[in-house]
């Protein structure tokens, strides 16, 4: 078995679109996956005609709901895949999407995710029932379990987790697409004082649930150049997928993503088949559903040595003007996590960053960006986004 | 009145309430790799065909926390908090599971035992139970961990 990174040719980012993340119960599925869609192809400059294929992703626990999304859009006739892998749907559908393209089977390819929280917690939704095994331990205690290993072995503190939790929230404020926007600077203190979930997680260290949809076109580069000219062209340039490697100590029942080495794996996938280091990335976001596991990322996705990321945290390395700013639209903890959508929402600020047009959170001369995603039962994914200079 | 486990095919309800309850996993005649729960394939090699084993009834937290809200995002829960363990069995596998006590009275390395825990009693009387650990206190020759086949 050999096992390598997927190297893009010749693929550029033509349009982008999300609905902004939130509780969205009076909005049918349908219409914020419609929403987002027709806000890439506008982007795009395009309509449903110009696309070829389409990568849809969502992780409600329904049939056909990709095509039904798509019908939104138009009946064009085009291919239709349906795409799921739990929260790392959305950079998997972009995968996809991209290779359609890189491959040379497709000119203009889309990835639309969309998923509400809002209809699955009315029942039906993966996890949803008592009377199974695992009902009791939920993903805020596996995450909890995790940084409670690491505050053992390291020494992290919880107020070093909560000044990353404040991070994401204050990123959260300055970004439109945000569903949580405080009115006021959050401090590590507010973080703490906030309601306790599972030790030492406090709800303001957990992501919301959250209904939404996002959605992104690539297509050959040289028709993205001739139809947007003067725009910064964003190019996919490889991305890593690896679902779990057996190791002693492997928990099978009950929420897990893996083991983490999984995400130091696929992100050095993914860097060979860029080229690419840690040292050329600008901006970063990552699984931060949970927010121990972004101060664990740091190490794994290659930003600091092991043992290193509670001296990122102190240096504000991963804030606004810092090294590796990480999460500037406010992550899945601030901007949210939908399911589908998530990775696709971390796409669409990575190009906002590359095109310049993240305002109020810009990270300044961003050439770079990474992407990555762990998902429950399992697995690890990792994107790298590069602009033309 | 009988105990009936919340879901079939993980653990064994003792028929004596006094003993313990099993865990039900699995052993690799290949490698020697123990499994919870059972599978037909050993994840380490990849052997098709494993044996049917009855796990340890004893472990040692590998990390813990506490759940303040209880089946977060879920309404049907009628318990107030409870702890979450990775026990390390002293026969191989980790597995995720409720565990006896407070935040305060749990920690890493604690050793621990399994224990059932009800959830709910049926209106037959049936009570729907659930595996979980509890810890225990040291002592000074810990009996070897049986196996039954």
């Amino acid at each position: 078995m050999t096992r390598k990174g997927l190297t893009y040719e010749g693929v550029a980012v033509a349009g982008i679109g999300m609905v902004r993340f939130g509780m969205l119960a009076e909005r049918p599925l349908a219409h914020l996956a419609r929403d987002a869609g027709l806000l890439a192809l506008h982007d795009a400059g395009m309509t449903l005609a110009d696309v070829d294929e389409a990568f849809v992703g969502y992780i409600q626990p329904a049939s056909m709901l990709g095509i039904k999304a798509m019908k939104e859009l138009g009946l064009t006739g085009l291919p239709v895949t349906n795409i799921e892998n739990a929260s790392a749907t959305g950079l998997v559908a972009f995968r996809e999407a991209a290779w359609a393209v890189s491959s040379g089977r497709a000119d203009v390819a889309m990835a639309l995710c969309f998923d509400k929280f809002t209809d699955m917690a009315r029942g039906g939704g993966r996890g949803s029932g008592r009377d199974r095994i695992d009902a009791p331990i939920l993903p805020a205690a596996y995450f909890a379990m995790w940084a409670q290993r690491r505050m053992h072995e390291r020494g992290t503190t919880v107020e070093q987790f909560a000044t990353i939790a404040a991070k994401n929230w204050n990123y959260g404020a300055a970004c439109p697409f945000a569903h949580r926007r405080p009115d006021h600077v959050v401090t590590a203190e507010e973080v703490l004082a906030a309601r306790m979930v599972a030790e030492p997680l406090t709800s303001m260290m957990c992501c919301p649930p959250d209904d939404g949809a996002a959605c992104v076109i690539v297509a050959r580069a040289d028709l993205v150049k001739a139809r947007q000219p003067d725009r910064v062209l964003v190019r996919p340039v490889a991305s890593a997928l690896q679902s779990e490697s057996y190791a002693p100590g492997h928990v099978f029942v009950g929420p897990v993503v893996g083991p983490a080495t999984m995400t130091r794996d696929t992100a050095l996938e993914c860097y060979e088949a860029a080229s690419l280091g840690p040292e050329d990335v600008s901006v970063a976001y990552c699984h931060d559903a949970f927010i121990n596991e972004e101060l664990e990322y740091y190490e794994l996705l290659g930003f600091c040595a092991e043992g290193d990321a509670e001296r990122l945290v102190a240096e504000g390395a991963t804030g606004p003007g810092g090294r590796i700013p990480f999460n500037t639209d406010g992550g899945l903890l601030a901007r949210g996590h939908p399911g589908g959508p998530t990775g696709l929402a971390m796409l669409h600020e990575s190009v906002l960053q590359l095109r310049g047009e993240a305002h109020g959170r810009q990270v300044d001369g961003a050439r770079v960006a990474l992407s990555h995603l762990v998902g429950g039962g399992s697995v690890s994914t990792v994107t790298l986004l590069q602009a033309d200079q | 009145m009988a105990r009936v486990p919340i879901e079939e095919g993980y653990f064994r309800v003792p028929a004596d309430p006094a003993d313990l309850p099993r865990l039900l996993g699995s052993r690799c005649p290949s490698c020697g790799e123990a499994f919870f729960p059972r599978r037909l394939v050993c994840a380490n090699c990849l052997h098709e065909g494993t044996t049917d084993v009855e796990l340890s009834t004893q472990g040692r937290i590998h990390t813990w926390t506490y759940c303040h809200v209880p089946m977060f995002g879920k309404k049907d829960a009628d318990v107030a908090g409870y702890g979450v363990a990775q026990v390390d069995l002293s026969d191989g596998p980790r597995v995720q599971s409720i565990v006896r006590g407070g935040p305060g009275d749990l920690s890493v390395g604690l050793d621990v035992e399994i224990d059932l825990e009800t959830l709910r009693t049926e209106s037959n009387g049936d009570e729907v139970v659930i595996y979980r650990f509890r810890p225990v206190a040291p002592r000074a020759s810990e009996p070897a961990a049986g196996e039954a086949q």
